[in-house]
C-alpha cells in the first residue's frame, strides 16, 4: 500500500489536466470513479507496481531494443513471440495495462546464456488496437441516457449487469481534486459512466494539440528521404510513361494568339497607350551636391581644421603666453610668414573674452578669395634659399687680401693709369693733366713728378729687374724715364740700354716709327732718356704691355692704321706693327707669360695669334658687347674678359671658347681688371666706384675647375663724371692693390 | 633697496701702497670714484688720478656694468689695481715743415732734431725757433738717430736715406752751428728705411729695402773703403772734395730676410732684431753675423719696430699693415703674437715710454698718436690718443723723451706734445 499515494499523486496530476481541459460538470463522476478504483486496487496495483516505478525505463529502452535488436534476434524470438501471444490471451485481466505499458519478460537467452528481458511483439493488425475496448460494459453504441434511470450502465461479456459507479457529490468531488494528485488528469469516460486516468499517450496527444504539432507522436515530419531510384542499380532504365508527347506541348496556343491579338488591336486603336509620358509639368530635382559630376575630377575634400590647443585658449597656462621680445618678433613679421596667426590672450573668465576683432577682415579676406582665387592647389616650393647658394669657402680662410684703404695719393686731375715697379716699392701715377707722380708703395710720399704734354694714356714699368725704367705714353710718342735713386750699376745698365753708344743697324724695311734720344748732354732726371715717336694721327697711346722678358713691348693707339698696335723692341730700336689689317678696333692686346702667344681684344672678340707661327690660333667669344679689360693668368691657361657692359668672363684657354664662367657683379660698366701675379687673387674695378677683390685658385689638375670666390668691395673712390675707378693694379710682392680713379686719388689697399 | 656692493681688494705697482684691506665697494662706482677713494686712502697732499685695472681690463664704466660684460658675481672679490693715470695729452707747439718730416728725435737737449724728406736735417729750440738745418741727402731721408757720444756739444748723426746710403755726420749746434759729414755708408742697392745705434754708440745698424741689414761701426775711415763709381761726373766731386764724407764699408751683412726690412733696432751690444715685409721679425747675433732666431708670422708686413718696454725683455713691438701692433717674444719657443693691438689704420711708428714699463707711442696713419698700456690687454683700447693735425695727415714718425714730451712727425710737420705721465 505503500505505493498508493504515489499512484493517486499521479493520477491528481492528470485529472488536473482533464479539469483544465474539460468542463468542471464531469468532475462529479471522476470523483466517483476514483472511489470505485480503491475497491480494485488490491489487483491493480499488483500489476502497477513496477510499471509505474519502471515507466520512464521502459519507454526509452524498448524503443532502443527494439531498433536494436531488429534483425539480429528476428528468427530467434520467433517462438518466444508466440509464447507470449499466448501469455497475453491468458492472462487477458491485464491487457489494458499491458497494451499502454508492455511488460517485459525476463528470460535466459539461447545465445548468451544470460537473462534478457522480452517485451511482447505489437501485432499491428486491426485487432490488435481490441484493447481500447475492453471495458466490461458491453452495451454497443447505444444512447447512454436509456439506462439513466437503471442501476447498471450496461452489460458485460458474460451477460451481468454492469454496475453504475458510485458517484459522489460536489464535496467529494472537490475532495478528490485535493487529495488525488492523478485526478487532474483523469477524464470521463461515458461507457464506464466514471473517470478515468489519462494515459501518457493521450497527455502527450492533448500536449501536441495545444502545441499545434502532429498529434502522432511516432510521425516524424522530417524523416530522411528514402532514395528509390538514385544510386548504383536503382536508376530506372525505362521512362515511366511511354506516352507520346501532347500536342500542345509544341503547337503555339490559339488561346494566346486571341488574347495577344486583342492587346495589340487594342495597341493600334489606341485604346491602350504604351508608356503614357510622364506628367511633364512635374519638375526634376538633382542633388547637386551630393552626386560629384562625372566630367570633373572630384573636388579636393577641405583640409581638416586642425583642433585647438592649448595656447588658443581662453585662458592658456602661463608658459603660453608670449613674451614682450616675442610678441614684437610676431608683429614684426610679415602675416604670412607667421607661424600662427593668433597670439595666445588671457583671460580670466570666459565672459570677459572679446569679439573676434578679425571677424570682418576674415570674412572680407574669404570674399576675396571666392573672387579672385582661382580654385587651385597653389604649389609652394619649399626651398631653404640658403641652400641654392653655392658653398663656398669663408673670405676669412682666404686671407691675405686688400681689405682697407692704407693711404692715399691726390692727382689733380684723373688718374687714369698706374703702374707698380717690378720690386713692388714704387707707383707711378699719371693722370690728365700730364703729370706723372713716382711716389713710394708704403708711405705715399711723392718722390718725383715728371710734366708731360698731353694727357697721360698709358704708363708701364719695364719688368726686367736689372734695369729701372718706366714708359709713359703720351700724345703719338712713348717716353722712356728712369727713376732717381736707382743704384748706380742698374743706371749704367739701363743707360745703355736705352742709349747706346753704338746703335744697332736699322732695319731693312724704314718704319715710320722714331727713336730718338736726345744727346748726353742734355739728360736730366726730368726728362726722358728715349722717346719714341708715333706715326702721326696715331692718337694717344691707350695701352702699353710688356713682354715678361722686358725686351718686346707693345702698345695700343687710339687711332692710326693697323689697329693702332705696335710692337717694339727695345734692343733693337725697332717698331713694327704686326697687322697689316685687322678687322674691328683694337682694344686691348696682351703678351702671353709663358708661350709666344699674343692676345688681341677687338670689340666683341679676343683673338689668340703665335707670334713665332704668325698665325691665329683662336677666336674666343665672350659674349660682351664693347670689351673695356682684359688680363692673363699668371699660368697662362686663363683669361679675364671685362666689358662696358658689366661682364666678367672667364676663359680657360684649354678649355673652349666660350667662356667658362659670366659673373656680373658691378653696377656699372668694368673699367679694369687685373691678375696678382703670385698670390691667387684678381680684381675688377668698375664706374660704380667700387672695386671688388676675387679669390681665384687654379689647379694644376685639369679635371678641377676654378674656384672663384668673392672676397671683398673695397669702396672708397668717387665717382664723378660718371667715371669711377679707372686701374686696378697688384703690388708684385704683397696683397696689395693700388687703384686710380676718376676723382684723381690713387689709394693703396693693404691686406 | 640698498646698492649693490662688491668687496674689493686694491693693489699697484705704481709708489703709492695702499695697506692691504678689504673694500666694500658700491657697484655704480666708476673711475672718479675709485681714484677718490684711493686718495682719501693714502691721504696725498696732492690728489694723483688713478686709472683701474680689473683682470687685465681698464675699467672705463661702472663697476656693476664691468661685471655684467665680465660676468662677475657680486660675492667675489675683485682684484682692483689701481695704475697712475694718463693725463689727457697737451698740445705744446706745432713746427710746420716744407715737406713731410720721416722722423724726429727729442733725446738732445732743449732740442727736437727732424728729419724731412726734401733731405734737411733741421734742430728746432723750445721756443720754436729753427735754429739750424742742413741738407744731409739729396734724397729723402726716411728716418736717423743720434748715436751716443761722449762730447758734450757736437753730436753724431746717422741718417738713412732713398739715395741707397747712410751717412755719419758731426753737428755743433749750440754756439757755432757746423755741419761736418764724416762717412757715407756704401753698401745697399735700395733705398734704406731705418737706422739705428746701440747705446754705447759704437755701432750702427742699417736696414733697407733690398732685404739686407748692414752693421757698422762708427769710426771714420782715413780713406775711402768703397772705390767710386766709374762714372763721368768727376767734376762736381772735386768741387767739394774737402767736404766729401769718405765711403765707408760694412762690418758685417747680416742677410736673411727675403724682402724690404723695415726695421731694425739693437737689442743689447750683441744682439740685434729686425722686422721685415717677408712677415718675419729675425733676431742677429751681431758678434758672428748669423740670424739667430726667426719669429713667422702670417701674412704681417711688418713696418717698424720697436723694443718692448723695460718689462719685457727679449721682447718687440711690430707694426705691420694688416693695422696691428703685434707684441712678440723671443724666448718662446713657438713665439705667438702675445699681444696685439688693433689701429683704425696703417701703424706707422712706435715707440716705447722711456720711463713707464707698460706704456708705447704708436703713430698712425690715420694721423692720430696713440698711448697703449700694455697691461690693458682684454680691451685694446688706448690709454689716451690725439691728433696733431686736422684732417688726416699720416703720422711718420714719433719720439718720447723722459718728461713726457712727445714729438710727433709726419705729414703736417712736427708736433709737441706734453703726455702726462703721472707726476
Amino acid at each position: 500500500m505503500a505505493t498508493l499515494p504515489r499512484s493517486k499523486k499521479r493520477k491528481q496530476s492528470s485529472e488536473d489536466v482533464v479539469a483544465a481541459v474539460e468542463a468542471p460538470a464531469f468532475s462529479a463522476p471522476v470523483q466517483s470513479l476514483e472511489m470505485l478504483s480503491d475497491d480494485e486496487g488490491p489487483e491493480e496495483t499488483a500489476s502497477d507496481d513496477g510499471q509505474v516505478d519502471e515507466f520512464p525505463e521502459i519507454d526509452g529502452a524498448s524503443d532502443s531494443e527494439e531498433e536494436a535488436l531488429g534483425d539480429d534476434e528476428d528468427e530467434e524470438d520467433e517462438d518466444e513471440e508466440t509464447d507470449e501471444e499466448d501469455f497475453e490471451e491468458a492472462d487477458s485481466d491485464d491487457s489494458l495495462d499491458r497494451d499502454i505499458f508492455p511488460k517485459p519478460k525476463t528470460i535466459i537467452s539461447d545465445i548468451t546464456g544470460q537473462p534478457k528481458r522480452v517485451y511482447p511483439e505489437i501485432e499491428p493488425d486491426y485487432d490488435s488496437d481490441s484493447s481500447t475496448e475492453d471495458t466490461q460494459n458491453r452495451v454497443g453504441d447505444v444512447p447512454m441516457h436509456w439506462y439513466d434511470d437503471l442501476p447498471h450502465v450496461g452489460y458485460d461479456m458474460d451477460g451481468k449487469k454492469v454496475l453504475r459507479p458510485a458517484r459522489g457529490d460536489e464535496l467529494d468531488k472537490f475532495l478528490s481534486t485535493v487529495e488525488d494528485p492523478s485526478a487532474w488528469t483523469s477524464a470521463f469516460d461515458k461507457t464506464a459512466q466514471m473517470d478515468k486516468p489519462l494515459s501518457a499517450e493521450e497527455l502527450d496527444i492533448i500536449r501536441r494539440l495545444y502545441a499545434n504539432e502532429v498529434p502522432d507522436a511516432s510521425y516524424d515530419p522530417y524523416e530522411p528521404m528514402t532514395e528509390w531510384f538514385t544510386g548504383k542499380g536503382k536508376e530506372e532504365i525505362m521512362p515511366l510513361s511511354a506516352a507520346p508527347e501532347p500536342k500542345r506541348r509544341w503547337v503555339p496556343s490559339k488561346w494566346e494568339k486571341q488574347k495577344v491579338m486583342k492587346i495589340v488591336r487594342a495597341i493600334r486603336q489606341g485604346r491602350i497607350i504604351s508608356s503614357k509620358p510622364k506628367t511633364a509639368s512635374k519638375l526634376d530635382f538633382y542633388s547637386i551636391w551630393s552626386e560629384p559630376s562625372t566630367s570633373h575630377a572630384p573636388p579636393l575634400p577641405a583640409p581638416k581644421p586642425r583642433l585647438p590647443t592649448n595656447s588658443e585658449s581662453y585662458n592658456p597656462p602661463e608658459e603660453y603666453l608670449p613674451s614682450e621680445a616675442e610678441r614684437a618678433e610676431w608683429e614684426a613679421l610679415d602675416p604670412e610668414d607667421r607661424e600662427r596667426d593668433y597670439l595666445p590672450k588671457k583671460h580670466s573668465a570666459l565672459r570677459l573674452v572679446p569679439a573676434y576683432d578679425r571677424f570682418i577682415k576674415e570674412r572680407f579676406s574669404r570674399q576675396l578669395d571666392l573672387y579672385l582665387a582661382p580654385r587651385i592647389q597653389r604649389v609652394k616650393l619649399n626651398i631653404d634659399p640658403s641652400t641654392l647658394i653655392p658653398k663656398l669657402p669663408s673670405p676669412q680662410s682666404l686671407k691675405p687680401f686688400p681689405n682697407y684703404k692704407s693711404l692715399k695719393f691726390t692727382h689733380s686731375g684723373r688718374a687714369r693709369c698706374i703702374s707698380i715697379s717690378p720690386d713692388g716699392a714704387w707707383v707711378i701715377s699719371g693722370d690728365e693733366g700730364g703729370v706723372v707722380s713716382l711716389w713710394e708703395v708704403n708711405v705715399g710720399r711723392e718722390v718725383k713728378r715728371w710734366k708731360f704734354e698731353g694727357k697721360i694714356g698709358a704708363l708701364e714699368w719695364c719688368p726686367r729687374l736689372d734695369v729701372s725704367y718706366f714708359v709713359v705714353g703720351v700724345e703719338e710718342a712713348l717716353h722712356f724715364v728712369i727713376p732717381p735713386n736707382v743704384p748706380s750699376s742698374v743706371l749704367l745698365l739701363t743707360q745703355s740700354l736705352l742709349a747706346p753708344t753704338t746703335l744697332p743697324p736699322a732695319p731693312e724695311t724704314p718704319s715710320p716709327v722714331k727713336w730718338v734720344t736726345p744727346p748726353t748732354s742734355s739728360w736730366s732726371p726730368d726728362t726722358a732718356i728715349l722717346t719714341v715717336h708715333l706715326p702721326p694721327s696715331s692718337g694717344l697711346p691707350k695701352q702699353i704691355t710688356w713682354h715678361r722678358r722686358g725686351d718686346y713691348m707693345a702698345s695700343v693707339s687710339s687711332g692710326g692704321t693697323q689697329g693702332g698696335v705696335w710692337m717694339h723692341q727695345i734692343t733693337r730700336r725697332h717698331s713694327q706693327a704686326p697687322f697689316k689689317k685687322i678687322r674691328g678696333a683694337v682694344q686691348l692686346v696682351l703678351f702671353h707669360p709663358l708661350k709666344p702667344h699674343f692676345f688681341v681684344a677687338t670689340q666683341q672678340y679676343v683673338r689668340i695669334y703665335n707670334l713665332s707661327e704668325q698665325k691665329l690660333l683662336k677666336t674666343l667669344t665672350p659674349g660682351i658687347k664693347w670689351i673695356s679689360s682684359m688680363d692673363v693668368h699668371p699660368s697662362g691657361d686663363h683669361l679675364i674678359v671685362g666689358g662696358y657692359d658689366r661682364k666678367l668672363c672667364w676663359f680657360d684657354l684649354e678649355l673652349s671658347d666660350k667662356p667658362y664662367k659670366i659673373l656680373r657683379y658691378h653696377t656699372r660698366a668694368i673699367r679694369s681688371l687685373a691678375f696678382h701675379p703670385t698670390y691667387p687673387l684678381f680684381a675688377s674695378s668698375s664706374d660704380d666706384g667700387a672695386i671688388q677683390v676675387f679669390h681665384s685658385r687654379v689647379y694644376n689638375d685639369l679635371m678641377t675647375d676654378p674656384l672663384i670666390v668673392p672676397l671683398k668691395i673695397l669702396r672708397g673712390h668717387t665717382v664723378k663724371d660718371g667715371l669711377g675707378v679707372l686701374q686696378v693694379k697688384w703690388c708684385a710682392r704683397q696683397p696689395w692693390l693700388v687703384s686710380g680713379g676718376a676723382d684723381g686719388t690713387v689709394g693703396l689697399w693693404c691686406s | 633697496m640698498a646698492p649693490a656692493s662688491h668687496p674689493a681688494v686694491f693693489t699697484t705697482q705704481s709708489p703709492y701702497p695702499l695697506p692691504p684691506q678689504m673694500f666694500m665697494i658700491p657697484a655704480t662706482w666708476s673711475r672718479y670714484q675709485l681714484s677718490q677713494l684711493v686718495n682719501k686712502a693714502l691721504t696725498l697732499a696732492k690728489p694723483i688720478p688713478f686709472d683701474f685695472l680689473l683682470r687685465g681690463d681698464l675699467l672705463k664704466t661702472s663697476l656693476a656694468d664691468w661685471c655684467t660684460q665680465n660676468a662677475v658675481g657680486e660675492e667675489e672679490t675683485l682684484e682692483i689695481e689701481y695704475i697712475e693715470s694718463v693725463l689727457p695729452p697737451q698740445k705744446m707747439s706745432d713746427l710746420p715743415h716744407d715737406d713731410w718730416v720721416s722722423a724726429v728725435s727729442c733725446q738732445l737737449e732743449q732740442r727736437f732734431l727732424t728729419a724731412s724728406y726734401d733731405g734737411q736735417l733741421r734742430a728746432f729750440d723750445y721756443s720754436q725757433h729753427q735754429t739750424w738745418s742742413s741738407a744731409i741727402h739729396s734724397a729723402p731721408i726716411t728716418s736717423f738717430c743720434i748715436v751716443p757720444s761722449t762730447s758734450a756739444d757736437s753730436h753724431l748723426i746717422a741718417t738713412a736715406s732713398h739715395d741707397l746710403t747712410a751717412q755719419l755726420t758731426e753737428i755743433t749746434l749750440a754756439t757755432a752751428q757746423k755741419t761736418k759729414p764724416l762717412a757715407s755708408l756704401h753698401l745697399h742697392t735700395a733705398p734704406l728705411s731705418s737706422v739705428a745705434a746701440n747705446s754705447s754708440g759704437s755701432q750702427i745698424l742699417t736696414a733697407s729695402w733690398d732685404g739686407l741689414v748692414g752693421l757698422w761701426d762708427t769710426v771714420v775711415p782715413e780713406t775711402d773703403e768703397v772705390p767710386e763709381p766709374a762714372a763721368g761726373d768727376r767734376k762736381k766731386r772735386r768741387k767739394i772734395e774737402e767736404n766729401k764724407p769718405k765711403r765707408k764699408a760694412p762690418l758685417m751683412v747680416l742677410k736673411s730676410h727675403t724682402a724690404r726690412v723695415s726695421g731694425a733696432v739693437f737689442n743689447d751690444e750683441k744682439t740685434a732684431y729686425s722686422c721685415s715685409f717677408d712677415s718675419t721679425i729675425r733676431s742677429w747675433d751681431l758678434e758672428h753675423g748669423v740670424c739667430a732666431n726667426t719669429i713667422t708670422s702670417s701674412e704681417r708686413p711688418f713696418l717698424s719696430l720697436s723694443l718692448a718696454p723695460s718689462s719685457a725683455p727679449f721682447t718687440v713691438l711690430a707694426t705691420s699693415t694688416d693695422r696691428t701692433i703685434s707684441q712678440y717674444d723671443f724666448r718662446d719657443p713657438h713665439p705667438l703674437a702675445s699681444l696685439t693691438l688693433t689701429h683704425p689704420a696703417t701703424p706707422s711708428c712706435i715707440v716705447r715710454s722711456p720711463r713707464h714699463p707698460h706704456q708705447i707711442l704708436s703713430g698712425a696713419y690715420d694721423g692720430a698718436a696713440r698711448i697703449w698700456d700694455l697691461r690693458s690687454v682684454k680691451g685694446a683700447t688706448p690709454v689716451a690718443s690725439f691728433k696733431p693735425w686736422d684732417g688726416d695727415k699720416k703720422i711718420l714718425g714719433v719720439d718720447w723723451k723722459i718728461g713726457g714730451v712727445v714729438g710727433v712727425a709726419g705729414e703736417g710737420g712736427l708736433g709737441v706734445w706734453k703726455v702726462g705721465e703721472g707726476a
